[in-house]
């Protein structure tokens, strides 16, 4: 009888163990699921507008001067493998703009868009301060057009570049309204630009005359610098984006040096949103990982 | 932080010195003359086929320039200078005026008179479309003039024409007094007038600011219009003056290859470099030859092309209602005909 009752009392110290084992892996993985991550997707859309400088020796030797407009979105995430280190950012934008000779008796037109991704890789720093570096990889394709040209008239600026881009950014308050700022630089450094020769047609290149019209581009004959500063303010779930770029641009190939200086106001706004599939493990204890603010 | 603001000034900094040179005049009157001189010394292509010494030109007309010198007295200085280039596509375009070289056909007889041929030739007849003028003249040869490339062609338009001139044992396309236009228009004109794909010339342009740099000769080829346009396959008479100048010499320059083609007329008046466009900074834009057109044996057409058959038209025979031109261009087809 004793033996007996004995073994009873093992059987059930085993399957208590057994439940206390469940229960304890059943509370890690509930650990588990406070510990998990969501990236919120910021997105922003802007208008940009303000003033531009520019020069294309293929057109004309005189710099004009007038203004220029776009409309921006850029999308930034922390990147699923590393989200406290790598972020990537998209932006697309769109631009046009008028311009006129010294004389102010002729008009040069542009057009153009510039999609580009770039992948950082991000620290951050005492005082909230974060600063982020890494790789960009854009595509541009615009034209300027003077309508005064006869044969002429029209420059096609093209390129595929790879390059760098660097971020500082800085979480506070103004008072009791939450506050990011950044200034984000970007700078193509190696791919290839479109030119014609010196003074060749566009004519003759639709004869079929294709001979050297791609270039390489490096920092030297191709100089792009954007820089973006903003400052967005935070109220509640939107956001508003007030900000300032300064786009410099020079590129000289085959004796046609074309530049470009644009200052432009930001106004845009921005928010941050996830994206949750249906049977998300995800709970309202996840950690969320910003790729900016 | 110092090191982040450090950092951001260095990237300005670069940024500042990064940015290629551009040469700046000023907008004064000894500015504006030297950046006209300075587009057309690195831009112009025919300095070398004309033998010009551009820099004394230069030294001569920088000489009449005082600090007493106004704009208007400027432009003419400037006109002046361009007309030492001996090329009708230069011009410069001031607001109050615009500046041509003419000597290319006011040196020479006109030999045409539009109301000659419309009165005694086409008695107010024929048809007209795209600026396109077509009959059938009394002895059965077909007539097109043909005014302006700048009208620009439908195919429609030269199916009409060619069919209704079908009868016809010859063609006389008169571009008299054609000053040109657009050079596709010419590609659909000559695409009636051949069977295969022919090397219709040679393209080049500027490689460089020295008056040498030029990119290699670049071919072209027509190729005849496809089915079911309608083709000319007979003889065809091209009737040419001294104001028969750009894209009409292109024209020429092309049809005067073919095998039924006779060139009639007098010498046509050149203008064989593309136009390319510039501006000096007072606003006034300058016009000139860029790029240079050559024909399909690789001869530089710009002083014009000559006639298999010079003629001029007699005034005292239009004085009587005949165009002496005109008749030698239906006798070379009669001729032909037998």
């Amino acid at each position: 009888m004793n033996s007996r009752g004995s073994n009873a009392c093992l059987k059930m110290n085993r399957l208590l163990i057994i439940i206390a084992l469940l229960a304890a892996a059943m509370s890690l993985r509930a650990g588990d699921r406070s510990d998990s991550i969501v990236r919120p997707v910021l997105s922003a859309y802007s208008i940009e507008a303000g003033s531009d400088h520019l020069c294309n020796t293929y057109l004309t030797p005189l710099h004009y001067s007038g203004w220029r407009t776009a409309l921006s979105y850029e999308r930034m995430q922390a990147m699923k493998f590393n989200p406290e280190r790598f972020i990537q950012r998209l932006d697309l934008r769109f631009w046009a703009g008028a311009s006129k000779n010294p004389a102010r008796n002729a008009t040069m037109w542009q057009i153009g868009m510039r999609p580009s991704w770039s992948m950082l890789w991000r620290t951050r720093l005492p005082h909230s301060l974060t600063v982020a570096a890494g790789g960009t990889a854009a595509a541009d394709i615009g034209m300027l057009y003077l309508m005064r040209n006869s044969n002429n008239p029209v420059a096609v600026q093209a390129s595929g570049t790879i390059g760098i881009t660097a971020m500082a950014a800085w979480n506070g308050r103004i008072g009791r309204l939450p506050l990011t700022l950044r200034y984000q630089p970007t700078m193509p450094l190696a791919g290839c630009f479109f030119s014609p020769d010196y003074d060749e047609l566009y004519y003759e290149i639709w004869l079929g005359n294709h001979k050297g019209l791609a270039h390489f581009a490096w920092p030297g004959n191709f100089f792009r610098l954007d820089n973006l500063l903003t400052a967005d303010l935070h109220f509640g779930a939107t956001t508003l984006r007030l900000g300032y770029r300064c786009e410099i641009f020079s590129s000289k190939a085959s004796g046609i040096v074309s530049r470009d200086i644009s200052h432009m106001f930001v106004l845009g706004v921005s928010t941050e949103w996830l994206s949750l599939r249906a049977g998300s493990r995800h709970t309202p204890d996840a950690r969320t990982i910003s790729a900016l603010y | 932080m110092k090191k982040i603001l450090t950092a951001i000034a260095a990237f300005w900094l670069i940024s500042l010195t990064a940015c290629h040179d551009v040469e700046k005049w000023d907008n004064d009157i000894e500015g504006n003359f030297d950046a006209l001189w300075t587009v057309l010394d690195r831009h112009y292509c025919f300095f070398e086929e004309k033998g010009i010494d551009w820099d004394s030109v230069y030294k001569e007309y920088r000489a009449r320039i005082t600090p007493e010198t106004n704009s208007l007295q400027l432009y003419s200085i400037c006109a002046d200078m361009l007309n030492e280039l001996r090329d009708g596509h230069v011009n410069l375009s001031a607001p109050f005026a615009t500046s041509y070289y003419k000597k290319w056909w006011s040196d020479y007889p006109q030999n045409y008179d539009k109301r000659l041929v419309d009165q005694y030739y086409l008695h107010f007849g024929g048809l007209t479309k795209n600026g396109l003028t077509y009959a059938m003249l009394p002895d059965s040869t077909g007539y097109m003039r043909y005014p302006s490339f700048s009208y620009g062609m439908s195919d429609g338009t030269l199916d009409w024409a060619l069919a209704m001139l079908h009868q016809c044992h010859g063609l006389i396309i008169d571009i008299r007094d054609n000053g040109g236009g657009d050079i596709s228009t010419v590609e659909t004109f000559v695409a009636r007038f051949i069977n295969e794909r022919i090397l219709a010339g040679y393209i080049s342009h500027k490689s460089g600011p020295g008056h040498k740099d030029f990119s290699e000769p670049y071919p072209f080829y027509y190729e005849p219009a496809p089915a079911p346009r309608i083709h000319w396959d007979k003889p065809v008479v091209v009737l040419t003056n001294r104001s028969t100048f750009s894209a009409a010499n292109n024209f020429v320059s092309i049809m005067q290859y073919l095998p039924n083609v006779t060139i009639v007329g007098d010498n046509t008046g050149g203008g064989s470099g593309m136009p390319f466009s510039s501006e000096i900074p007072c606003g006034w834009s300058v016009r000139f030859s860029g790029s240079p057109v050559y024909d399909a044996h690789m001869q530089v057409t710009e002083n014009g092309v000559a006639p298999d058959i010079h003629v001029d038209l007699n005034p005292d025979s239009a004085m009587v209602g005949i165009d002496t031109m005109l008749n030698t261009a239906l006798g070379v087809l009669n001729r032909q005909r037998q």
